[in-house]
C-alpha cells in the first residue's frame, strides 16, 4: 500500500530468488496428485484387491494345489501381500502409475497448465524432477496400500503364524514382514522404472490417453515377446522379464540372482526414462 | 544452463541407460584362463580322488534337446523341456545337502540331513520323507561322483578309451572359476548322434563345473548343465535341516519313491528291468512297458559311463501325440527324435532308446 | 506485512525515471524468426517495447501474435534471432526474467477438478516472489481483484468462459509485475468483463507496469494502449506510439457520392483502390490525385456531393489487413 520506489515495487525476496522453494513446489505437486479423484479411487481399488483375493482364497480353500503362489497363500497370510504385488504389478500398478505420469506432463500440456508452470517460472529440469517425484509418490502410495491391505488381510482373514516360505521353512512374523518389505521395495523400483518411461512418453505428447496406451501396450508387447522362444536374446532388456521373480523373496534363503538383475534393469530404465523426459522437456516448445 | 547443454547431458543419460541394458543382454565375456598343462588321465584321476568341498551354488541347465514338453513329468520334465532352468544347491562337504528347484512360482526343495531325505513341494504343500538315504541325488553330478575310490578312475579312463578319444582341450571360465575342459569324442565307428561331451573341471577343487553335450550338426550345445554361481566354504548348518511346516501333509515313503515318475530312482526300480544292447556311445536300452498299462506313464533316463542322450517315453497317447509313427518287420510304433538321441515305443509296449539315430534302435528292436 | 500489501496492490510506483537500466526497453527482439517445417510463422520481427508502455499487438488471427508472445516468454525457442526480456536473454536466461513477468497466453489453463482458489494456490506455490504466509493472502487478493472471490470455492469445471478468463488474469497478477503479457485477454468476456479488463490494464499502466496486450480488435487496442505493433503474416508491418500510428499512413480522399456501387466500379476500372466506409467512398491517393478521382467519378455519371482529404490511420492499415485475410 505504500510504494515509494521509483520503479515497480516488488517484494524484496524476488531479487534473490529465481524460483520458488523446492519443498513448496513438490508439496503442491503431491497435493495436486492426491486431490485428483481418480487417483484416490485407484488407491481405494488397490486396497480392496488383497482383501478380495484373501477372502476368496480363504473361503474356497485355495485352488487346490494349483500353480504358484495361490496355493501358498492358504493359511499362510504373509504370502498374500507378495501375491497381491505380483498380481497388480503386471498391469494394474503400471496402469495407475502411467495415469499419474500422463497427467504430469501430457495432461498439463493439454490443460494449458504446463505453460503456467513454465512461466511461474519452474525451470524445465526442475519441473521434470518435481513431476518424477509426484509419480514416485504415487508408486510408493500404491504399493504401500497394496502391501498394507495385504498384510492386514493376511493376518486377520487368511491367518497363519509367521510365514511358511516356498522352501518349506517357517519364518517368524518379524522376519516375514521384512520379506514383505523387501518385495515392496523391489516392486517400487520396478514401478518407478515404468513411471520414468511413462513420464518420458508423457513429455512427448499432449494426449494423456496415448501415454496410457503406449505404456501399458509396451508391457503387453513385452509379455508377448517374452513368450517367443526365438526372441530369447531380447529377454534381458525387457523390463517385465524378472517380474515374476518377486516371489523369490519367499524362498529361503532368498533367491537373489533374478531380483538383482531385475534391479539393475529397472535402474537402467529409470535413468533412460528420466533422461529422455529431461531431454524432451528441455527443448520442447510449449 | 543452456537448454542444449541440458539436452546433451540428458542424452548422455539416455545412452548410459541403454548401455546398461545392453550389458544385461551381452554374456559376461570372461577370458579363458592360463593354467598349467595337465593330461587327461591326471585330470580324470584327480576328479575321482577329490572330495567336493562344502559349497553353495546355482546350477543352470540350458537345453536345446529339441524334446517336446512332456506333461506330467514334474521338475525333471521341466528341466528337460527346453530353455534355461536353474536350481540352487548346497553341500556341507560331508553328506548333507540341499537342493532347491523353482517351479512356476513355487519351489521344490530337497534336503538331505544325513539321516532323512525331505522333499518339499510348495505347490502341493506336501513333504515326502525318505528315512533311508544311502544314495544321493543323481541329478547332482558333482557330489555324487566324489565318494568313489581312486582306482576307479583308471578303469574308467581305460574303458572310455575303448570307445572315445579323451583329451584335455584348453581351459574355460565357469562361474568365475578357472577350469580345464575335458573332452570326450566318440570314435569314428560309434554310431551316435553325439559329437562330443565337454566337461569343465575346476582347476583348484577338481570338481566338474559344467557339462556340455554337443550333437552332430549343431555348433550350439544340445545340453549344457553347470554352475552359474559357485562359492565354496562352510555352509550354514541350518540349511541342511528341515522341519515340515505346521499345516503341511507329511508322508513317509516306505521304499525309494516309485510312484513319482520324475524322481531319477524310477529307472532303477521300474516295472521291467532294462536290457542293455551294445556298448559305448551307441548303447541302446531296451525295455518293456507292463502289459496292458500303455496308459500309465513311465519315465526312463539312462546313465552310461558318461552323460548321454535321454530317451523318454510316456503312455501311448503321449507317444502318439509327440512321436511320428513308423513300422517295419519288427512291428509298429512311434519314434521320438531329439538332437541327441531317439526313442521308439512299439504298439506292443516295447521301448528302445539311446543316443543314436533311429535306425540303430530299429535294428536293436528287430534283433530282440 | 508490507510484502503482502505489495503483492496485492500490483506495485505502486511509476515508470522508471532514473533507474540503472533506464534507456533499456522492457522487451526487445531482433530479427526474431520462427518456422515450423517449411511454414514461416514469424518472420524477422524487430519489436521494442519501452518500459511503462502498454503495447497493443494487433493482427488478424494467424498473424503470428501468439507465436511471437510464446517466443518472448521462452516457451518456444526461436528459429533465429534474439529476444531480450527485462534485460535478460531469452531463452537462455528466461528464468531470471520470468519472476517479474505475469502472463496469460493462449487462454486460461487450469485444472477442471480443482476449485478456482485451489488452482490459484497451485500457481502461487510456484511463484518465487511469494513466501510462506503470503501465498493465501495473494490468492485472495487476486481473486477479489478479478471479481471471483464469490466463486472461489467452485470447481473450475463449472466456470463460465468469462470466469475462466478472469481466473487466468488473476494468475497473471498474483504478484506485482514489471511486465504483464496478456494474449487476447477479452476473449469470451461480456462487455462488462471487457471494461473490467481495460480497467485492470489502466491500473497496471498507472503503476508503471509494462503491458503487452494482443488483440485482433482495433477498438480494444485504441481503448487501452499507448503503443501498437501490427503483425501480418508473421511480419511486423508497423509499430510505434499509438498516436503517431493513428496519424500515419498515406493520403486518402473521402468522397460522398450519389451511388457508392457505381462509384466503386468506376474507380476499379481506373485501377484506384477504394472502398465504402461510413456511407462514403474512401479512396487511396497513392497513385493518383484528387482531381483525377473526382473527374473519373463524374465521367461515370456519379454525383459528387463532397470530397475531403484524410489520412489513413491504424484503422486503415488494420482494416486492409483483415480484409486481405478473409
Amino acid at each position: 500500500m505504500t510504494g515509494t520506489a521509483s520503479r515497480v515495487e516488488l517484494p524484496s525476496g524476488i531479487r534473490q530468488h529465481h524460483s520458488a522453494p523446492f519443498g513448496r513446489v513438490v508439496g503442491s505437486e503431491l497435493g495436486w496428485v492426491l486431490r485428483r479423484p481418480r487417483n484416490l479411487l485407484a488407491l481405494l481399488g488397490l486396497a480392496a484387491l488383497p482383501v478380495l483375493i484373501g477372502t476368496v482364497i480363504t473361503i474356497t480353500g485355495g485352488p487346490g494345489g494349483g500353480s504358484g503362489l495361490f496355493a501358498a497363500v492358504v493359511g499362510n497370510g504373509m504370502v498374500l501381500p507378495v501375491l497381491s504385488l505380483m498380481l497388480t504389478q503386471n498391469l494394474l500398478l503400471p496402469l495407475i502409475i502411467a495415469m499419474v505420469a500422463a497427467d504430469g506432463l501430457a495432461g498439463e500440456a493439454a490443460n494449458g497448465t504446463l505453460r503456467g508452470l513454465l512461466l511461474a517460472p519452474v525451470g524445465r529440469v526442475r519441473l521434470v524432477v518435481v513431476k518424477a517425484l509426484g509419480v514416485l509418490m504415487m508408486v510408493l502410495l500404491a504399493i504401500g496400500v497394496v502391501v498394507l491391505s495385504g498384510v492386514l488381510t493376511g493376518l486377520l482373514i487368511v491367518g497363519g503364524d509367521g510365514l511358511v516360505t516356498l522352501s518349506g521353512t517357517t519364518l517368524p512374523l518379524g522376519e516375514a514382514l521384512g520379506r514383505v518389505a523387501l518385495a515392496a521395495g523391489w516392486c517400487a523400483v520396478q514401478m518407478a522404472a515404468v513411471g520414468a518411461v511413462a513420464l518420458a512418453i508423457s513429455s512427448t505428447t499432449e494426449h494423456s490417453l496415448l501415454v496410457l496406451i503406449a505404456t501399458v501396450g509396451a508391457l503387453v508387447v513385452f509379455g508377448v515377446l517374452e513368450a517367443i522362444p526365438s526372441l530369447d536374446w531380447l529377454k534381458p532388456v525387457l523390463i517385465t522379464t524378472d517380474w515374476y521373480s518377486i516371489s523369490d523373496v519367499l524362498s529361503d534363503p532368498i533367491r537373489t540372482t533374478d531380483l538383482l538383475s531385475g534391479l539393475w534393469r529397472a535402474g537402467c530404465y529409470i535413468l533412460l526414462g528420466f533422461s529422455a523426459a529431461v531431454a524432451r522437456m528441455a527443448t520442447k516448445d510449449t | 544452463m543452456r537448454r542444449r547443454n541440458i539436452a546433451l547431458t540428458a542424452s548422455a543419460g539416455i545412452a548410459a541407460g541403454a548401455l546398461g541394458l545392453t550389458s544385461l543382454a551381452l554374456p559376461a565375456g570372461a577370458q579363458n584362463p592360463r593354467l598349467p598343462q595337465v593330461s587327461a588321465d591326471e585330470l580324470v584321476a584327480s576328479v575321482m580322488e577329490s572330495d567336493p568341498p562344502a559349497l553353495a551354488g546355482r546350477v543352470t541347465v540350458h537345453n536345446e534337446l529339441g524334446l517336446p514338453a512332456l506333461p506330467g513329468t514334474g521338475e525333471t520334465g521341466e528341466l528337460l523341456s527346453g530353455g534355461d532352468k536353474s536350481l540352487r544347491v548346497w553341500y556341507d562337504g560331508q553328506q548333507r545337502q540341499r537342493l532347491s528347484i523353482p517351479s512356476g512360482n513355487g519351489e521344490t526343495t530337497v534336503v538331505d540331513d544325513g539321516n532323512t531325505v525331505w522333499k518339499w513341494d510348495s505347490a502341493q504343500r506336501t513333504v515326502v520323507k525318505h528315512p533311508n538315504s544311502e544314495e544321493t541325488e543323481v541329478e547332482r553330478p558333482e557330489p555324487s561322483t566324489g565318494a568313489e575310490p581312486g582306482e576307479i578312475a583308471q578303469r574308467l579312463v581305460g574303458k572310455l578309451r575303448e570307445t572315445s578319444a579323451v583329451r584335455v582341450d584348453g581351459t574355460a571360465s565357469v562361474a568365475g572359476r578357472d577350469a580345464y575342459e575335458l573332452v570326450l569324442t566318440p570314435k569314428p565307428d560309434e554310431r551316435t548322434k553325439l559329437r562330443e561331451v565337454r566337461i569343465a573341471v575346476d582347476a583348484e577343487d577338481r570338481i566338474p563345473l559344467r557339462v556340455e553335450v554337443n550333437a552332430n550338426g549343431s555348433s550350439e550345445p544340445a545340453l549344457r548343465a553347470g554352475f552359474s554361481e559357485l562359492s565354496t566354504g562352510p555352509q550354514d548348518a541350518e540349511l541342511f535341516q528341515f522341519t515340515p511346516p505346521e499345516n503341511a501333509r507329511v508322508r513317509t515313503a516306505e521304499k525309494p519313491d516309485t510312484t513319482k515318475p520324475d524322481t531319477p530312482r524310477s529307472g532303477r526300480s521300474g516295472i521291467t528291468s532294462p536290457r542293455i544292447e551294445g556298448d559305448g556311445w551307441d548303447t541302446v536300452v531296451l525295455s518293456r512297458l507292463p502289459e496292458g498299462t500303455m496308459s500309465s506313464p513311465s519315465g526312463r533316463k539312462t546313465d552310461d559311463d558318461e552323460q548321454r542322450g535321454t530317451g523318454s517315453t510316456g503312455p501311448r497317447a503321449m507317444a502318439e501325440r509327440v512321436g511320428s509313427p513308423i513300422s517295419g518287420s519288427w512291428g509298429h510304433g512311434w519314434v521320438i527324435n531329439s538332437s541327441v538321441g531317439s526313442a521308439v515305443l512299439t504298439s506292443d509296449g516295447r521301448v528302445a532308446a539311446g543316443a543314436v539315430p533311429q535306425q540303430v534302435l530299429i535294428e536293436a528292436l528287430r534283433d530282440s | 506485512m508490507s510484502g503482502t500489501a505489495d503483492a496485492t496492490e500490483a506495485g505502486t510506483a511509476t515508470v522508471p525515471a532514473s533507474g540503472w537500466d533506464e534507456p533499456e526497453p522492457a522487451l526487445c527482439t531482433s530479427a526474431l524468426r520462427k518456422t515450423y517445417g517449411g511454414t514461416v510463422a514469424v518472420a524477422d520481427v524487430d519489436l521494442s517495447v519501452p518500459r511503462g508502455a502498454v503495447l497493443g499487438m494487433l493482427g488478424p488471427n494467424g498473424s503470428g501474435k501468439t507465436t511471437t508472445i510464446r517466443m518472448l516468454l521462452g516457451l518456444t525457442e526461436p528459429t533465429a534471432g534474439s529476444v531480450e526480456l527485462l534485460g535478460h536473454r531469452v531463452p537462455e536466461q528466461t528464468g531470471r526474467a520470468l519472476p517479474f513477468v505475469g502472463a496469460l497466453v493462449e487462454g486460461p489453463g487450469f485444472h477442471p477438478f480443482l476449485s478456482g482458489r485451489r488452482n490459484l494456490l497451485r500457481c502461487a506455490a510456484m511463484e518465487p516472489a511469494l513466501f510462506g504466509a503470503d501465498v493465501r493472502g495473494a490468492v485472495q487478493q487476486a481473486l477479489e481483484r478479478v471479481g471471483l472471490a464469490g466463486a472461489a470455492e467452485r470447481r473450475y469445471r463449472s466456470y463460465s468462459l468469462g470466469m475462466k478468463q478472469r481466473l487466468g488474469l488473476a494468475a497473471a497478477l498474483l504478484v506485482p509485475r514489471e511486465l504483464v503479457v496478456l494474449d487476447e485477454p477479452t476473449n469470451g468476456l461480456d462487455p462488462a468483463g471487457t471494461r473490467e479488463v481495460r480497467r485492470i490494464i489502466a491500473e497496471l499502466h498507472a503503476n508503471g507496469t509494462t503491458v503487452v496486450v494482443s488483440s485482433h480488435l482495433l477498438s480494444e487496442v485504441e481503448a487501452t494502449c499507448t503503443h501498437a505493433a501490427v503483425l501480418q503474416g508473421g511480419t511486423l508491418i508497423a509499430q510505434g506510439e499509438l498516436k503517431t500510428l493513428l496519424e500515419s499512413g498515406g493520403p486518402n480522399l473521402l468522397v460522398s457520392v450519389s451511388d457508392n456501387e457505381s462509384g466503386l466500379e468506376a474507380l476499379r476500372q481506373l485501377g484506384v483502390p477504394a472502398r465504402v466506409e461510413g456511407g462514403e467512398l474512401r479512396v487511396e491517393l497513392s497513385g493518383t490525385d484528387s482531381p483525377e478521382v473526382i473527374a473519373a467519378l463524374v465521367r461515370a455519371g456519379v454525383g459528387v456531393y463532397e470530397a475531403r482529404r484524410d489520412r489513413a490511420g491504424l484503422e486503415e492499415i488494420f482494416a486492409r489487413l483483415t480484409e486481405g485475410e478473409t
